[in-house]
């Protein structure tokens, strides 16, 4: 992180002055092998090899490898339903990822919890939650124990346009202003609740309004584009751990797939999804590196490959491995003792 | 390599779904994202692009065809690649987990699975008193324990329940019901042997004063085909004496060791004798949907007649003496029973308050020296196939009881045999209930 | 008293009393527990259970929330699922109705959930029960509830020692407690040990041996009980008092084996008497080998199937009483059921 002292002068765009070439190398491998994951999740599910449903984040990956670039093992996330790019961007093997999807015991919840739960909590995600906003007031708590416990750690808060909506998002909002808790609200708008637009459903034009309501500086970005996500992140960061509070941060983008795998599409026009996975941001951040000589074309391609690779092999690694025994279905559900 | 095209699965609890119409023919240019079929599931129809640009080649699922989820219904070449084979019919396709309830694992609780089957409210011949009974779970526990039918019992709890205090344990009888002081209830089940082998299983229920040991000549005649099930009556064999006060409470009891020793099994087939013949017909009433068919050899309670003094005869007998002309009766030929065979069975009848229960048995189900029990309605409802053999030379029951009824079941009268075929000529009866040479019951 | 070591003392204090020495000696030990809740700090909760805490300890320790239920526990939730100990106090026990979301969807899923890899060690301090005055929406019993919920464990208290050894092995466990307190007990004085007093989780309480019946109750019914079965001593009855003290997990030993010896079960308690904690024990018993010990059925004394009403007779009328359980347990050994 050499972002601070940048000179003025310097018109690059905040994350190729802010990161190193390896980090920003790696931030692309993350992007590509969420949408590989994703993508590989999804065959998968209409092959039936998967259970249940999920909620695929394709068309938002750079919300969630821009947000967590700065983030240590130690700083805590809380995700959402739409929550298989945090788990990535936070650092979590695909492999034991797919385990979890397949319902196999070597999977993140031993196959308790699946795609809706899946965390780590070793990289600091205290998992996906499958209520909207059910995250929100668990995150402020995380924050608080950061400072009880006298941490310089932040927690991030994803939440979707939906949750806004929700009380929690008001309580909980209220809560880490008044007592100044190192706490990111990062809303990944998507501007569906899952056939609801938010033009339909929320009274303000930008959910960024309403951090003026708990007294935090909010801000919309392009959530497609990784250096505008990333800058914003990198400036609520940056007030959280220095003890001046939360900060609402709103990233624009879209979801290209449907709500859940059940979604038939009936609310949105396929002009309007064109026009967005136009708005690629993984495209858009390969590019720019390339622009700014981070890679080259090939550069890319290798990464790309890398990614496609790792998903391979955290498929084989979850087809081979072992499903949970029936016999230990209250298994966790108590500490053993 | 061709991409797959397969019928995704697009709603969380479906497994097949049905294809309604394809928009491009076999051989056809297609466009990534294009329409490229319509399916129906239960809840709607769902359009389905297609995966890749280029040919569709293979298609391997007609319109209205219902096809697994994750099937392979075509294939796209790109441009330049060379067709292979067709992907194959859908029957067979790539194997769908089933994850939904039916792999579920039932839990059972121990409670569920240690507990006796529930004691038997019985249709037919018990109806009339298992409606009118009402007692506690203790006083019924307390019953079983001291062998004590609850048909007798005054209830003294609320509408008539009997409760634990209203059940006589013991020598600690109740005022009413005088009990004979020469031998106790014993607890536990029913004795049960059992021999396995292969087809049909064979449960076997012995006659008043006999045991599962007499049907040794028979089972040696059957020789070592089926699987056989010999159950001792209370107060016979090896098993516990128990209190009986009645035709019903005696065959609940022979229903409840019927349950538990057939618990595994599939439908079994009933031999019974006199007595036990009585209990296969009760048995077969109550459990209809467990028995495949019946052999029932000079069985009771078809009519009031039996010559009840050659049954208390022998449960009387102390000694080989006062026996032997008792079981001479059985036989329609006297010379049958040897004064060595006499001897063996008074051994076997040694145990006195054995004798005093079997006498008190007697007087509650063969009162006056009547039958006081009927199971001529129960053997008419049987509907599984049924065999009546009994002994032209019978002295004990009338063979007329069989004669005179109007049912399907077959009737085989034996001459030269009396009460006890299946000692008297076992090779016969084995023949008549299909065993004897080696063909199915 | 001075030939007695410290530790052991008993001293008379009252139910409150003792519920705030035990959350003063967990703060004392532990810098990890906290207090939050709504108006605990200088006011001293509504029924001034945490009176002076916020002096000894304060106000970043003893925490006064904002009217924010949901969010307030859920905040209590992220903070013990990140290291902290929180004692969540709900000023009424209706008002976790507000908060069922982080309660049944959050905390007591979450370790399952992320298949054993978090745990959740909050309290929740629930005054509870009627005979206040409040009515329908202040003096609910509703323990039941949560007895339906896998991974929560819910006690109730009858006694001061009870209170404050049930508080302290709460905080002791890894997993979510709920503690329903009776508002009329906290005035109740009591012995109570001094020193770290621990009540196990999951253990029923025999308070009066008896051979003609047994009577089970838990919170305040415990008490009622008690003199019912005193007076019913006089007419040469027999009765068996057990103390529930713990919902989830409960103690079936306990009350199986006083059924085998009685033969006759009533239960007794607060909340509703349809589907409630009655309607639990009697199928324990029924699935049970204790069930051939039954010699009469099984009485269950609930409250009125309606919300508390306000009127000071229809109040009494609506849970059971005294006298209301001494009728019942006469007939039932008397043999008139």
């Amino acid at each position: 992180m050499t972002a601070s002292d940048t000179k003025m002068t310097d018109n690059r765009p905040f994350a190729i002055r802010a990161y190193t070439p390896d980090e920003l190398r790696g931030a692309l491998k993350r992007m590509y092998l969420i949408r590989r994951f994703e993508e590989g999740a999804e065959d998968s599910y209409m092959r039936g090899l998967i259970h249940g449903t999920m909620h695929l984040s394709i068309g938002q990956e750079a919300s969630a490898v821009a947000t967590c670039m700065e983030l240590t093992d130690d700083d805590k996330i809380t995700s959402t339903h739409r929550g298989h790019g945090h788990c990535i961007a936070k650092g979590a093997d695909v492999g034991r990822m797919f385990a979890e999807f397949f319902g196999k015991e070597t999977g993140y919840c031993h196959g308790r919890g699946g795609s809706m739960h899946i965390a780590d909590v070793k990289t600091g995600n205290l998992g996906a939650n499958g209520i909207v906003g059910g995250g929100l007031p668990i995150a402020v708590g995380a924050a608080l124990s950061a400072k009880r416990l006298g941490k310089s750690d932040v927690t991030v808060c994803f939440f979707g346009d939906g949750a806004n909506n929700e009380g929690a998002f008001h309580e909980s909002l209220n809560m880490a202003s008044v007592w100044k808790l190192p706490v990111v609200f990062v809303c990944e708008n998507n501007q569906y609740g899952m056939s609801t637009s938010i033009r339909r459903s929320t009274a303000v034009a930008r959910i960024s309004d309403r951090a003026a309501a708990y007294s935090m500086p909010g801000v919309t970005v392009d959530g497609n584009d990784f250096s505008a996500v990333a800058e914003a992140v990198h400036l609520a960061n940056a007030r959280a751990r220095a003890g001046d509070g939360p900060s609402l941060v709103e990233n624009l983008t879209y979801r290209w797939r449907g709500h859940s795998k059940s979604d038939r599409n009936r609310y949105r026009t396929k002009e309007e999804i064109e026009m967005w996975m136009g708005q690629d941001p993984i495209t858009r951040f390969r590019t720019e590196l390339i622009a700014h000589g981070i890679t080259d074309e090939a550069g890319a391609d290798a990464i790309e490959a890398a990614a496609v690779a790792d998903m391979e092999a955290g498929i084989a690694f979850a087809k081979a491995s072992p499903a949970p025994d029936v016999s230990e279905v209250t298994r966790y559900v108590y500490a053993e003792v | 390599m061709p991409t797959e095209v397969i019928l995704p699965k697009v709603d969380m609890d479906m497994t097949h779904g049905t294809l309604a119409v394809w928009h491009a023919g076999d051989g056809e240019i297609v466009a990534k994202g294009a329409p490229l079929f319509d399916i129906e599931t239960d809840k709607a129809a769902m359009e389905v692009e297609a995966p890749a640009t280029g040919r569709l080649t293979g298609i391997a699922a007609k319109p209205g065809e219902k096809v697994a989820v994750g099937t392979v219904v075509a294939l796209i070449y790109a441009e330049g690649e060379v067709p292979g084979s067709a992907p194959a019919a859908p029957a067979a396709t790539v194997p769908v987990p089933d994850h939904r309830a039916d792999r579920v694992p039932s839990i059972q609780t121990p409670a569920e699975t240690s507990r006796a089957a529930p004691a038997p409210t019985a249709p037919g011949v018990l109806a009339k008193d298992a409606t009118a009974l009402r007692a506690t779970p203790a006083a019924r526990s307390a019953a079983r324990k001291a062998g004590v039918l609850l048909e007798g019992i005054t209830g003294t709890g609320p509408l008539g329940r009997i409760q634990r205090d209203d059940v006589p344990t013991g020598l600690d009888a109740g005022p009413d019901k005088p009990l004979p002081q020469s031998w106790t209830p014993q607890p536990g089940p029913l004795n049960v042997r059992s021999r396995k082998g292969s087809g049909p299983t064979l449960v076997m229920l012995h006659g008043f004063t006999a045991d599962s040991q007499s049907w040794a000549p028979l089972e040696k005649a059957i020789g070592s085909g089926p699987a056989l099930i010999r159950i001792d009556l209370p107060c016979h064999g090896r098993s516990p004496l128990r209190r009986i006060t009645g035709f019903a409470g005696l065959a609940r009891m022979m229903v409840e060791a019927f349950d538990e020793a057939t618990r595994d099994l599939g439908m079994v087939h009933l031999l019974g004798h006199s007595l036990g013949g009585a209990l296969a017909i009760a048995i077969a009433d109550i459990r209809p949907r467990r028995v495949v068919g019946l052999s029932l050899i000079a069985p009771a309670g078809l009519g009031p007649e039996i010559d009840a003094a050659t049954l208390l005869g022998i449960t009387r007998a102390t000694r080989t003496e006062s026996l032997a002309p008792w079981l001479r009766r059985l036989t329609a030929s006297p010379d049958m029973i040897s004064d060595s065979y006499a001897e063996a069975a008074m051994r076997a009848r040694g145990d006195g308050a054995m004798r005093a229960a079997q006498a008190d048995m007697a007087d509650a189900i063969l009162t006056d020296g009547t039958q006081t029990f009927d199971v001529q309605a129960a053997l008419h409802r049987l509907t599984a196939p049924t065999r009546i053999i009994w002994g032209r030379q019978d002295k004990i029951i009338p063979s007329r009881h069989a004669t005179a009824q109007r049912t399907d079941a077959a009737i085989h009268l034996l001459d030269g045999a009396g009460h006890i075929p299946q000692m008297e000529c076992p090779e016969r009866v084995a023949r008549v209930i299909g065993l004897g040479g080696g063909s199915p019951l | 008293m001075n030939a007695v070591p410290q530790d052991t003392a008993l001293r008379t204090l009252s139910y409150a009393e003792a519920i705030r020495e035990a959350m003063a000696i967990a703060m004392e030990a532990d810098p990890a527990v906290i207090l939050m809740g709504e108006d605990i700090g200088v006011y001293g909760g509504a029924f001034q259970v945490t009176l002076d805490l916020v002096d000894r300890f304060g106000p970043d320790r003893v925490m006064d929330t904002p009217i924010s239920e949901l969010g307030g526990a859920g905040v209590a939730v992220g903070a013990a699922l990140t290291g902290l100990k929180p004692i969540f106090e709900f000023q009424f026990s209706d008002f976790a109705m507000l908060a069922m979301e982080q309660i049944v969807n959050q905390a007591a899923k979450l370790r399952y959930m992320l298949g054993g890899e978090a745990s959740v060690p909050v309290v929740f301090r629930l005054p509870s029960g009627s005979g206040t005055g409040a009515a329908a929406q202040h003096s609910q019993s509703i323990e039941a509830w949560f007895g339906h919920v896998p991974g929560l464990k819910v006690l109730q208290p009858s006694t001061p020692a009870d209170a404050k050894g049930m508080l302290l092995a709460a905080l002791a466990d890894p997993d979510p407690v709920m503690i329903f307190e009776h508002k009329l007990l906290y005035k109740m004085k009591g012995p109570v040990p001094a020193g770290h007093h621990l009540t196990p989780i999951g253990k029923a309480a025999v308070r009066r041996e008896g051979s003609d019946l047994t009577i089970v109750a838990g919170s305040i019914m415990v008490h009622r009980a008690l003199e019912a079965a005193g007076r019913l001593a006089t007419e040469g009855i027999s009765a068996e008092v057990v103390d529930l003290r713990s919902i989830r997990p409960i103690d079936h030993e306990t009350i199986l084996a006083s059924v085998r010896k009685t033969g006759r079960l009533m239960v007794v308690y607060e909340g509703v008497k349809a589907f409630g904690v009655g309607a639990e024990i009697s199928a324990l018993v029924a699935e049970s080998d204790a069930f051939d010990f039954l010699d009469a059925p099984i009485l269950r004394l609930g409250a009125a199937d309606a919300p508390v009403p306000y009127n000071p007779d229809l109040e009494r009328a609506s849970v059971p009483q005294v006298d209301s359980i001494e009728s019942a347990a006469r007939r039932l050994a008397r043999r008139e059921v």
